[in-house]
């Protein structure tokens, strides 16, 4: 296994008129090839920013990333997304870095025929003529699962439904087989059963082309069947990353703890209450002196008041940035 | 629960919303958001209506309360049909009725204070008297109720998170004492830790004041938490309507059966294991609905009845309606264990 994707100690800041946001404090993560990683993280949890910082998508002013790397290896070896020329960023973007939005109505482009805008991805990264990125096109409209390709190359954005645009933005995505798919909450604004259809055409790309994808969701019930490894984020810091089923079976971070515990169980018959997490998200304005979580934690103790977590190691695939040890029942060790 | 004390009977309710055209703006056909639709809920029992976006749920909770006025249908609050009786008699039921909706932050006037904002309806209904101590006591009564700090009635809206919001939502809702509340979507908007502690907030209030839910939702897992009962709609229709367990544990309806096998469970290792139903499609236009049973063009199980004659509810088990061809005892309405439905387009 490679590792594709290097990110250090990712800063963001936004300098607003309220005051500074701190919305990413210093995330770290990897992304191996091939390997889907899931953020999970609430509103306002910096899931979003730490990926728009990584591709010089952060409106600048008032947004800005102030400190961090991002190494990103290809074949062309490897380089630091956050020293890139807003040039050489953009073939990355759309060409080794593929992305899919939250709302495809406005990702997508309203006054273009989606044929054209698929091919204009491939001519501008690729170098196709017109005829050869009219032929991919319509390959992957039915790679993505789009019936009559020929017949809707034609059509505009409006003469497709929510589950149909969001095929189209994937098709885009994928169109120059880049190296990773950054899905930011692509199945949040559409239709339960066409959520299963998107997630599952999502495993089956992921299968064939080997792709590598980063998900972006507030849900953990889609995350339990599309990831491998998963970050959860809270108040712009990582709070625990693991491999999926270790993070379901064994979550070592309280807030990990309290988002499993909110959600009802479909196999559940009996009616038990759910188990809240008290008081609000952090805000934002605010900088930290101590655990983001502390306010809302039923386990915090001095230390938790006292200094900010690192990501702490549990086991080789998984650490937690808490000073507690869920496991044991005390402070964690060293 | 007190059995068999209906307090809201809803009969063959349809509400139809014309579409005009051409010069002279005459209807050229209808939108049939709800197009007949039956069921009663009890006192003190939340009814789960479930569905997927456009299939008419909040309609159907709008036109119950007469925010919409019915195309045709009956719906009875005890015995007053409110689709019937006059404005001043409609009036006089609404303390009993309230509503909480979808979006905490589009339902609270951003210029009016909390206190206001929970008081005003009392004022409206005359039940007390403006700046009065007994309206004072009464609103800080009602935030203690949702669980916020009294001392908040001078504060505005934007003051406060979503959850908040949807807390004050609540108070108002709450301040008539009313008997019946249909909450469209009230979680949908907040955050996964706040949906829970609002949803355990609703069922605190239901078992404290013994308040009727229609709970209106799409989240399918939600839904089965918090309902007694669940009607499943598509198109406009209840597809299914039965007890949750029945209704998860053997649903009859294919709709209703797909559905279920599309809600992600946070299990990983049972979501590695699980074979799901993954609907063909996209849920057609209510302007335009299929012939026959509106589910047809994307069930795995149509047969040629289904296209032609539209299926009538009935009864399988006693409380567990199915408006299928295919419903019976011996399950002859269940997706076969070998179907392969996912994206057969690719």
């Amino acid at each position: 296994m490679t590792t594709i994707l290097e990110v250090k100690n990712l800063v963001t800041k936004f300098y607003t008129l309220d005051g500074v946001v701190n919305a990413v404090n210093g995330v770290s993560f990897d992304l191996e090839e091939g390997e889907t990683l899931a953020i999970v993280g609430e509103s306002g949890s910096g899931k979003s920013v730490t990926m728009m910082s990584l591709l010089g998508l952060i409106p600048s002013p008032p947004g800005k990333v102030e400190e961090g790397k991002a190494f990103f290896t290809t074949s062309e070896g490897r380089r630091d997304l956050l020293q890139m020329s807003t040039e050489e960023l953009r073939d990355v973007r759309g060409g080794q870095i593929g992305f899919v939005f939250q709302d495809p109505i406005s990702t997508l482009n309203p006054i273009m025929t989606i044929g054209e805008q698929i091919s204009e991805t491939l001519t501008r990264h690729l170098g196709m003529t017109k005829e050869q990125a009219k032929e991919r096109t319509l390959k992957l409209l039915a790679q993505v699962g789009i019936p009559d390709p020929q017949l809707r190359y034609k059509n505009y954005p409006f003469e497709f439904s929510g589950g149909m645009r969001q095929r189209v933005v994937i098709a885009i995505a994928i169109s120059c087989t880049p190296e990773i798919v950054i899905a930011d909450e692509p199945t949040t604004a559409l239709d339960v059963t066409i959520q299963a259809q998107i997630v599952d055409l999502f495993r089956r790309l992921r299968d064939t082309l080997g792709v590598a994808v980063i998900w972006i969701t507030h849900d953990l019930g889609v995350v339990a069947g599309v990831a491998e490894r998963v970050l959860v984020m809270y108040g712009g810091r990582p709070a625990e990353i693991a491999l999926v089923d270790d993070l379901y079976e064994r979550p070592q971070h309280p807030y990990t703890l309290g988002l499993l515990g909110a959600l009802p169980s479909l196999e559940s018959t009996e009616s038990e209450r759910l188990v809240s997490i008290r008081g609000t998200p952090p805000d934002m304005l605010i900088p930290l002196e101590n655990c983001p979580f502390a306010w809302r934690c039923d386990y915090a103790f001095e230390r938790c008041w006292e200094e900010i977590p690192p990501l702490m190691t549990v086991d080789e695939q998984h650490q937690a940035a808490c000073f507690y040890d869920l496991e044991k029942g005390g402070p964690r060790d060293g | 629960m007190v059995e068999n004390d209906v307090l809201l009977r809803v009969q063959n309710l349809k509400k139809y919303f014309p579409i005009t055209g051409g010069l002279l703006g005459r209807q050229v056909g209808a939108v049939k958001a709800v197009d007949g639709i039956s069921f009663e809920v009890k006192r003190a029992e939340t009814l789960g209506l479930v569905g997927e976006s456009g299939c008419g749920k909040s309609t159907a909770g709008r036109a119950i309360l007469q925010l919409h006025k019915p195309t045709a249908g009956q719906v009875f609050f005890e015995d007053a049909d409110l689709t019937q009786i006059s404005g001043e008699e409609l009036r006089a039921l609404r303390p009993r009725m309230q509503m909480i909706f979808q979006d905490p932050y589009a339902t609270l006037n951003p210029r009016h204070s909390v206190g206001k904002i929970i008081g005003e309806p009392l004022i409206i209904h005359s039940v007390m008297k403006k700046g009065s101590q007994e309206l004072k006591d009464r609103v800080a009564e009602l935030l203690e109720l949702v669980g916020m700090d009294p001392g908040y009635v001078r504060r505005f809206p934007h003051e406060f998170s979503g959850g908040q919001r949807q807390r004050i939502g609540i108070a108002r809702s709450l301040a008539l004492n009313p008997e019946f509340i249909v909450c469209d979507e009230p979680i949908s908007a907040l955050d996964v830790s706040i949906q829970a502690q609002v949803v355990n907030l609703m069922q605190d209030l239901q078992e404290q004041l013994g308040l009727a839910y229609l709970f209106i939702a799409h989240d399918l897992s939600m839904v089965k938490h918090i309902s007694h009962r669940v009607a499943v709609m598509y198109l406009g229709k209840i597809m299914e309507l039965t007890d949750r367990s029945t209704l998860f544990e053997n649903p009859l309806h294919p709709y209703t059966q797909s559905l279920n096998s599309a809600v992600p469970a946070p299990n990983p290792k049972s979501e590695r294991k699980r074979r799901r139903f993954i609907l063909k499609g996209e849920p057609p236009s209510p302007a335009n609905p299929p012939s026959g049973c509106v589910f047809h063009p994307r069930c795995p199980l149509a047969t040629e009845k289904c296209v032609a004659v539209v299926p009538d509810r009935r009864k399988v088990h006693p409380g567990h309606m199915v408006a299928c061809h295919l419903a019976d005892e011996k399950g002859s309405s269940k997706i076969p264990e070998d179907t392969i439905l996912a994206s057969v387009v690719d």
